[in-house]
């Protein structure tokens, strides 16, 4: 497989760190996704779509437990990420990883699975001990 | 919205500002403080807080005066607390009438979620904007929208129930 080809998105209050796992596209995103993050974030997802193709991952993951909020203009590059993937000849599955105290998330995502269930999985992984 | 002393508020907030993005979370951080004490359920602070930012953007993105206002109250109400959340802005004229036609099919709508569901499949060939902003707080934060157009301005409101902390 290639080596990575995608940078980290580092804003004003908002980032996103890529990492690569044999066939798996991670994505750790923190900070807060408002206002001065949409068009940063729109752009990176278009970015992350591509090299995920270029990869031929199977799975995109996006870790959002360090992501303390979505407004409905970031929430809409996922959807628009999301429906690429849902209409792409070679698709992938996506996966966000959750923080169930941030309540937000589940509300929201699960919106984001409806849009496309069979693509999009939202898991809460367990707390390590050191949390 | 009544003023802010009186009906037992445990919390009231009156903004008039020149609406700035860079504002927004620092507010949503402040009422987050306000509220913690009060609210029975960590899940409700998120709806309200949800609803809060939802509505300041709105205004920082639509407001064409140089001043809007931002009223928020958390008041008694039987064994609860009622939320109640204003906004009031000038607009474009384009906006107003966007604004009036987005609120109206929310109105129509059986259910808010369903109705949500629908704008975010169409959000995804949209170019400009996403029109999912003020659809998601009935959505997500179980909170009724309403709305009334004064002149060049718009008033959003957003009300609901919430639990009471149980007191020690």
């Amino acid at each position: 497989m290639s080596e990575l080809g995608l940078r980290a998105l580092s804003g004003d209050g908002f980032q996103a760190a890529p990492a690569l796992d044999e066939s798996r596209l991670m994505l750790r995103f923190s900070g807060s996704g408002d206002m001065n993050a949409i068009d940063p974030l729109s752009q990176y997802l278009k970015q992350v779509h591509e090299e995920a193709l270029r990869l031929s991952v199977s799975e995109v993951s996006c870790d959002l437990q360090q992501l303390v909020f979505m407004n409905s203009s970031c929430f809409k590059s996922f959807v628009v990420w999301i429906d690429t993937v849902k209409n792409a000849e070679y698709g992938y599955r996506i996966r966000f990883l959750t923080d169930p105290n941030l309540h937000w998330q589940r509300r929201s995502l699960e919106a984001l699975r409806r849009l496309a269930a069979n693509l999009v999985t939202i898991e809460t992984p367990p707390r390590t001990s050191q949390d | 919205m009544s003023e802010a002393s009186d009906l037992g508020a445990r919390v009231a907030l009156t903004l008039c500002f020149e609406p700035l993005a860079e504002q927004i979370g620092s507010l949503r951080f402040a009422l987050s403080d306000l509220c913690k004490p009060h609210l029975g359920d960590p899940d409700e602070l998120s709806r309200v807080l949800l609803a809060a930012h939802e509505l300041l953007e709105n205004i920082v993105k639509y407001s064409t005066g140089s001043t809007a206002e931002f009223h928020f109250a958390l008041e008694r109400a039987g064994t609860g607390l009622r939320v109640r959340l204003r906004t009031k802005n000038c607009a474009h004229p384009e906006r107003l009438a966007d604004v009036r036609r987005r609120l109206d099919a929310l109105r129509a709508a059986r259910d808010p979620v369903s109705h949500y569901d629908d704008l975010i499949r169409a959000a995804a060939g949209r170019r400009d904007g996403s029109g999912l902003g003020l659809a998601r707080i009935p959505a997500e934060s179980e909170l009724e929208l309403g709305y009334v157009i004064e002149q060049d301005c718009l008033i959003l409101t957003a009300e609901g129930m919430a639990s009471q902390k149980a007191q020690p």
